[in-house]
Order: structure tokens, then sequence, then C-alpha cells
């Protein structure tokens, strides 16, 4: 097996067999999913499931069209007067009653009558949907459809022909679930590659590695080590998230009407390669350069800080996508990856700046493993004591 | 063809000239000394022709030329400033360092059954290194220097924290690899340890090659002005002799400069009194020369 692949395989066994990973990789799926389920459970016993009532004074509405309908989950009980509806309610046989007056729709008012909660907007929403059914029984199916179905707003993008539409929810989540996902993956890699730095240090391993490969092999090859071991871990993330997508798929309307935004996910993949590379080339370096692992996470907690700082000004994206800032940290190789990742999302990317954006971090990426691994040459040779900067420059001029 | 040649090494880091003027050679079949005191250069000597530093002057020729990384997966190598994984198991990290030398798993596990073996490791062999003693973790790095069967052997140190039946081994094992055709190179302070294996030595003080030759040679070289002597008589008036010393029979005499042992020997016999049953030149130790040469080259 090749020397660069070999690195690889034993960094990426020697990682995932570790049980702290084992235990942050499952823990934190497992416990979202366990809250999740709980606030599904919570939400699901705490709601009333008792029928709704209506007393109708404008003698229109026919309660056997909700009956009709298939989606009809909601049980409506109609009352002749107020009174006996009131005496249901006070029995508790309905939560709740509306009121329509003779006059109505003119005005379209209505009273609600409860004893302590108003029903819940899904019951307070099937109401509405069964008057709504009523009012627009006599017209044309398909124009009654489409009242029923409320305004479909498509907006299109004239640059890149791109559609958005109330339906393709999963174009605005996707984006939040990668940064989500790239601010896991920063803080794991940011934290494995100082972990492995150190490890060199202290096991003072690096004249025998440094005798059987080049300081590329060795750095590129545990880069790559690390990068499987944080796609392994980003993979459980995706594969109970999609776990949870396929479960919640028949209760959520926009998930069945979803449609995988792939063109997006391969310009994040494309993203996602080189953003990891000048995380970990980063993180190498000052691993070298830093005495010891205490120091090293110190400095690495600042530096994750310039990969995820379009968080921290996500307002300012999501208003306008194009502002000049939004620009310029698309362009940048450390906020490249959440920049276009939000804006790619939320509306487009001129194809200048995506393909610009990514050049840039390309280059970047390339630069930085080549210079961490002379840098790391250097600082390994110096056994505990801190690498100067001026020294690390010289190693990288020397070369 | 010699396995290494080294011609007027230099190294300087900033104002700090670690290497001057080194040179040597070494040849297959043959156990090399590096020796010299603390500080001297021979740890960045040995860096240097490991391609670990690059030198400011000089050459450097490992078998017949620059040394590329096939080259380096014919070296094993026992550095100074030594490790392994502590958190990984001894037989894991063992199989790791040989194929990244170019060995493949099963005959780098066959070979490193055997070695676990003789090294009496073979029950450790799934213990995590950190559990090991220094003396085991010793013999862990001997056996990652040899489990590639290297061509050119360099180790520094090599009897440091191991027991006198594990240092008989190992030297054993040295020999061994000598035999086989193996060019071995071992830095040591130890210089009985030099004295009893190493056939050629260079003595490198403040950067410099200050001795070099064989052991044999460089011995002689230093034992013209010394004899001992064993017999009956009286042996403290001899003529051209400086200082006499007696203990359990022997007797150690200093001579003048320019005295001849030849000369003192014909003196001695011609006293009828005088039983001599040993004559000799005395070899000082290497410990000796090393502390001779070094103070000398100091001053």
């Amino acid at each position: 097996m090749n020397t660069f692949w070999l690195v690889a395989k034993h960094e990426y066994r020697r990682m995932v067999l570790r049980r702290a990973f084992v235990l942050t990789t499952l823990l934190i799926p497992v416990g979202m999913a366990a809250v999740i389920g709980l606030a599904f459970l919570v939400g699901a016993s705490a709601a009333d499931k008792r029928p709704l009532g209506y007393v109708d004074h404008t003698q229109q509405l026919d309660i056997t069209l909700w009956q009709n309908q298939p989606d009809a989950d909601v049980e409506l009980r109609p009352f002749s007067n107020e009174a006996t509806a009131q005496t249901a309610l006070e029995n508790g046989d309905i939560q709740a009653f509306f009121v329509l007056p003779a006059s109505y729709p003119n005005p379209r008012q209505t009273d609600l009558y409860f004893l302590e909660d108003p029903p819940n907007g899904d019951t307070w929403g099937a109401f509405d949907d069964f008057v709504r059914l009523n009012y627009v029984d006599t017209l044309d199916p398909a124009l009654r459809q489409q009242l029923l179905d409320g305004p479909a707003v498509v907006v299109r993008d004239l640059d890149s022909g791109r559609t958005f539409s109330s339906a393709s929810i999963i174009n605005i989540i996707l984006p939040f679930v990668a940064t989500f996902i790239f601010f896991i993956a920063t803080m794991s890699a940011s934290g494995y590659m100082i972990q492995v730095v150190a490890d060199e240090k202290e096991n003072r391993t690096m004249e025998i590695m440094l005798t059987s490969l080049s300081p590329f092999q060795l750095i590129g090859g545990k880069t790559v080590g690390l990068l499987g071991v944080a796609l392994t871990q980003l993979g459980i993330y995706g594969l109970t998230l999609v776990v949870g997508l396929l479960v919640a798929r028949p209760y959520v309307l926009e998930l069945q009407t979803a449609v995988i935004p792939w063109v997006y996910l391969g310009i994040m993949a494309l993203f996602f390669l080189p953003a990891f590379a000048l995380i970990a080339g980063i993180m190498v370096a000052i691993g070298s350069i830093v005495p010891n692992l205490q120091q090293g996470q110190q400095v690495a907690g600042l530096l994750n800080f310039l990969f995820i700082l379009p968080i921290f000004l996500l307002a300012i994206i999501i208003e306008n996508p194009s502002a000049p800032l939004a620009v310029a940290f698309t362009l940048f190789p450390t906020t490249a990856f959440l920049t276009v990742s939000l804006r790619w999302g939320l509306g487009s990317v001129p194809l200048w700046q995506l393909g610009t954006s990514w050049v840039i971090l390309v280059l970047t990426a390339v630069f930085a493993v080549w210079a961490a691994a002379r840098i790391f040459r250097i600082g390994m040779l110096q056994y505990g004591q801190p690498l100067s900067w001026k020294t690390a420059v010289a190693a990288l001029h020397n070369s | 063809m010699h396995t290494i040649i080294v011609s007027n090494l230099a190294k300087s880091f900033g104002t700090v000239q670690a290497v001057a003027d080194v040179s040597f050679t070494v040849s297959p079949g043959e156990i090399f000394g590096l020796l010299g005191p603390n500080g001297a250069g021979k740890t960045t000597t040995l860096r240097l022709m490991m391609d670990i530093f690059k030198p400011d002057a000089g050459e450097i020729a490992i078998f017949g030329g620059d040394l590329t990384l096939d080259k380096k997966r014919r070296i094993g190598y026992l550095p100074e400033e030594r490790g392994l994984y502590k958190e990984e198991k001894l037989e894991t990290t063992l199989l790791y360092l040989a194929q990244l030398k170019g060995v493949d798993e099963k005959t780098a596990r066959q070979r490193l059954g055997e070695w676990l073996e003789r090294l009496d490791l073979a029950e450790q062999r799934q213990q995590k290194i950190q559990t090991l003693s220094k003396g085991m973790q010793q013999k862990a790095q001997i056996i990652a220097t040899l489990l590639h069967d290297p061509d050119l052997i360099i180790i520094d140190e090599p009897f440091s924290g191991l027991d006198p039946v594990n240092t008989r081994l190992v030297k054993q094992i040295f020999e061994e690899q000598r035999a086989a055709g193996k060019t071995i190179i071992m830095s040591t302070h130890q210089m009985h340890q030099v004295e009893a294996l190493c056939n050629r030595i260079v003595l490198i003080n403040r950067g410099r090659s200050v001795l070099y030759g064989l052991v044999n040679e460089i011995k002689r070289n230093f034992a013209g002005n010394a004899i001992v002597l064993e017999g009956q008589g009286d042996f403290s008036q001899v003529p051209g002799v400086l200082d006499v010393r007696q203990h359990n029979g022997t007797w150690e005499m200093g001579l003048q400069v320019g005295t001849d042992p030849q000369a003192v020997l014909q003196q001695l016999l011609t006293q009828p009194d005088n039983r001599i049953t040993r004559f000799e030149l005395a070899e000082p130790s290497l410990d000796d020369i090393f502390v001779q040469v070094v103070g000398r080259s100091n001053q």
C-alpha cells in the first residue's frame, strides 16, 4: 500500500477506535433524537383531541363536505345554538366552539368560546379550512382547488434561472443544516489535528517517521485520515438526519413535496474538501509552533472563529445575500464555505464569484498544507521548545 | 564500495556551529563508532546523514549518492530522541513502522513474531507501549530499527536502559548483523562497548573530526610511551623509565620521551635476578584516549 494511504488508514483507525470518538459520535445524534422524540411525545400527549364545536347562524355550512375530506383529522361538531354548545363545552365534550353570526361573511368575524386554553393552531386552521371549503364548493373544481391551496409564490432568479418556492422548504433548511455540519466538522477537525501534532511531539516519533516518509506524505496522510474520521462522524449525523426526515415525512407536507437540491450538495462537496484541508493545514502549523496542546487549543479557538464568522453575521447575509460584505466573505478562503452555502440556499451566487472563490480556496488550501508540512518538520525537531514565528517563516523561505 | 561517504560536512544553527568539518567513510560489514563528548555534533551529523537537516557545506553519499525515499527504506535508524506511540499496542505500532518501510503486512507479522520471541517481548505484544518498562521500550525500538531488514543500521546509544543480560543479547544481534554484511554506525558514550564492537571510529569534538581510524591502530598509536611488566625482580630502577606503578604483581612503567621499549626490555634481561614472564606495550583504553584527545583539542 502506498505510504500516504498507509498513514491515512493508520490515523483513521487510531482515532475512530478511541473511546472519546465513539462516545461523542454516538451521543450527539442519540441525544438529539431523544430530545426531538421527547418533544414530539410531550406535544402529542398535550394535544387536545376533543372535537371542536360550532354554531352556524348563516345556515350555510355543510358538515358533510368536511367529513368527506381525506385529511380531516380534527372532528367538527355542529350545534344549533350557543346554549347547547356551551353545555357541551362545560361538560368537556368539546374543547371550544365558534359562533358564526347570521351576517357572516359581512363582516368576516366570528366568536370563539373556550374555558381555559384556546384550541391550538392546527385545530383553529381546520375550522378555517372547513369554512373556506363551504364558500368555494360551488365554483369550478380547478379554481376551487387553487383557492383552497392558497397562493403559490415562485421566485425565479434571472441570473442563474434557479427558482424558489414555499414548497421547496428543503432549500431553506439545507444551508442551516450545512452550516451546523460544517461547524461540527471544523471544531472536530481542528481538535483532531492539534491532538495529532501534540501526539507526535509527545511521543517523539518524528525522526523515525521522517526517515521513512516525506513530511508531505506524513501530514497529507494524517489529514486524509482525519478527513475520513470527520466524514464518518458527519455520515453518522447525516444518516440520523435522513432517518429523522423519513420519520417526519408523513407528518410534514413540505417534506413530501421537497426535491433534493443535488446541485447545491455538489457545490458544497466541492467546497468542503479544500476548506477541510485549509483548516487541517492551519491547525498543523499552529500545533507545530506552540509548545503544548493547551496553547494550541487556545490559538485554534481563535482561528476557528475565522471559519465560522458568517454565522455571527447571518442576519446581514440573510437580509441581503449579495451585499458587499457577503461577496467579500465568499471570496475569502476561511469564510467561503459557509457564505457560499448560505447565499446559494437563500438566493444565488454569480458564477464568477463561485469560480473565483473556489480557486482561491483551493490555492490557499494547497499552500496551507505545503507550509504546514515544512513548519511541522522543523517544529517537531525542537522537541518541546516553542518555535518562533521567525523560524517558521524561515522554514518556508529556505524550503 | 563505501556505504557512506561523509566529506567536510558543516552545519550551523544561527550563530552555533554544530558541525564544522567532519569526514569519514563506512563500508559494508563493519561496525563504525561515532564518538564525541556531549554537544560535539554527533547527533547533528547523524541527522544530516538521514536528511533530517540539510548541510551548509560538504557532501554526503549514502549507497553511492543522495538519500532518496527508496534508500531510506534500506536504513534502520534508532535516533537519540526516540519514542513510539505510547497509547498504541506494541504489535500494532511495530507492524505500522515496518509497513512504512515497505514491508508487506504478512512478512512484517512473521518477522515480528520471531523478533518478539528473541527479545522476550512476545507476551507484551498486545500491551500498550506506555505500560512497558524502559528496557522493554528500548528493545521495542531496536525491533523497529531492524524489522524491515535494513542494509544500513544507524544506532544512537543502543544500550541505553538495558540490563547486562539484554545488553549482551543486543550486542550479539549487532554482531550477527555485521556478519550478514550489514553496515552499522553506532554512536555511544559507552567506550567499552565501542572497544568490544567497533572496527573503526571517528571522534568528533566541537564539530570537527579529531581522531579517525581502526580501533586497534589508534590504541597502538597511543601505546608507545608505556609498558606493562610481570615477573620477579626489582623493576623500580630502570634507565629511561619515568615512573613506575605496581599493583597485584603487575608493573606499569611510563617511559621518557624517546625511550625505545625494546631497549628497556634488553636492559631488564641483562639483570640476572630478573625473571620476566610478561612484557607488552601498554595499550590505553579508548576511554583514556577519548579523554586525552578531547582534552588536547579543547586547549
